[in-house]
């Protein structure tokens, strides 16, 4: 009997870069309605208003699908586990069992509670205590994916570091790329409001910040992850798991080459005092969004397939 | 062109996706070791994995030439490490299979044999 038969195959991977991603956005609109839109917004009332409507479908859609895709997730590993069909599987104990007696469905349990408390925060968002509540509960949504990956299974102190640098690689990815969701909108927005790009400028400015700060902390983090899963260059060459990683290094670098074209190149056109190369800044910018979150996506695809691969480590000696 | 770099990329993903089907959690070493010879009968087979494992999916079992089992049931499991008591046994060669669940949700399973005698 092959327990994991299928919980590897297409739709595991599916399933576990939608809900990637979708926790990434959700997460990403919070951090960037909390660091980035706030600030900016604050004496923009009228501009402010269209924005939060529009974020805040954003923010529920994302955190729906990820709700279904993590219960996906649970149910997919279960009938995996227990060689069931998905009515055997609920009804023989097997979820039960998942659920009760591996980290994976604890971890699960706890993240399902997370997501609630962030739907709570999401209906009471007029509040600032209800806000910077749900911004915690979201970075806890993705933060706590790291105790059901690689990283939850590393042996010894070896395994807390793994899960530090796992826990920030997570959430500085879904304070950028899902912090292009939100961006995308407002840019997308500023299109046709001529004579508020002082708004995108102040925008921009800020959310490159955040996405220097997340990039660096990606760096950092990623450096350690492949330092424990891939162990050397020849693991790297040689195995399925590292080419895969350097197609998402690749993709990531084409995201850093878009986001150094914005930031060196774009944004200082904003300050500009024609209004003809303010707006090609702008559209520029909202292009750009555009084709990164495209990246992004994909990298998540990556990261889905990933999880399931051998750590190269494990197969290179 | 970007619709052509979709189409090349998703069997590129599907095929990683599909071409290795994890395993995550290897035998790193075993008490008894693997393929040994051992002058007195153990009382316990202890197996070390590289991973951390999930000690109610694990399980691991011992069986000797005839095919009987020889372990005395439920595996205890902690950390990397999973033991069986072994019933009393006599000299022979000995069959140790083993599944486990890696606590990142992978399985993976093996078997090798020690040899009991003079």
């Amino acid at each position: 009997m092959d327990w994991f038969g299928a919980a590897d195959g297409g739709p595991m991977v599916a399933t576990r870069a939608i809900h990637f991603a979708a926790t990434a956005i959700v997460t990403g609109t919070l951090v960037f309605q909390a660091v980035v839109a706030n600030p900016a917004l604050r004496s923009q009332e009228a501009a402010a208003k269209p924005f939060r409507t529009q974020t805040r479908y954003v923010a529920w859609i994302s955190l729906a699908v990820a709700v279904i895709s993590g219960l996906a997730w649970v149910l997919l590993l279960t009938m995996s586990l227990s060689d069931e069909s998905l009515g055997e599987a609920i009804t023989s104990g097997a979820l039960r069992d998942v659920l009760n007696l591996t980290q994976f469905g604890s971890v699960s349990q706890i993240r399902l509670a997370l997501a609630i408390l962030l739907a709570f925060c999401l209906a009471f968002e007029r509040s600032a205590f209800w806000r910077w509540l749900g911004l915690g509960a979201a970075v806890g949504l993705i933060a706590s994916i790291a105790w059901t990956g690689h990283a939850a299974s590393t042996p010894h102190k070896l395994g807390y570091l793994h899960l530090g640098a796992d826990v920030l690689h997570l959430t500085a990815a879904a304070a950028w790329i899902g912090g292009l969701v939100p961006l995308a909108l407002l840019l997308g927005a500023g299109k046709h409001h001529q004579g508020r790009v002082g708004l995108e400028l102040d925008v921009v400015e800020r959310f490159s910040a955040l996405g220097i700060a997340s990039v660096a902390t990606l760096i950092l983090s990623g450096i350690i992850n492949a330092w424990i899963l891939v162990g050397s260059f020849h693991a790297l060459v040689i195995t399925g798991y590292g080419q895969l990683l350097m197609l998402k290094l690749a993709v990531f670098a084409a995201m850093l080459a878009f986001a150094a074209i914005n930031r060196l190149s774009l944004m200082p056109r904003l300050a500009l005092p024609s209004a003809d190369t303010q707006q090609d800044a702008l559209r520029g910018l909202s292009r750009n969004t555009l084709i990164e979150i495209g990246f992004g996506l994909f990298l998540f695809a990556v990261v889905g397939v990933l999880g399931t691969l051998h750590p190269a480590a494990h197969l290179v000696q | 062109m970007r619709r052509l770099s979709l189409i090349a990329v998703i069997p590129l993903l599907l095929w990683f996706a599909t071409g290795e089907v994890g395993a995550h959690a290897f035998l790193d070493h075993a008490e008894p070791r693997v393929g040994n010879k051992v002058a007195a009968p153990p009382r316990e087979v202890t197996l070390w994995f590289t991973q951390k494992l999930e000690p109610a999916f694990s399980t691991v079992t011992v069986t000797n030439a005839a095919g009987e089992r020889v372990d005395t049931g439920k595996a205890r499991v902690s950390g990397t490490q999973m033991a069986v008591s072994l019933r009393p046994v006599g000299g022979g060669t000995y069959h140790v299979n083993w599944r486990v669940l890696s606590v990142d949700t992978h399985t993976t399973n093996g078997n090798f044999t020690f040899q009991v005698g003079q």
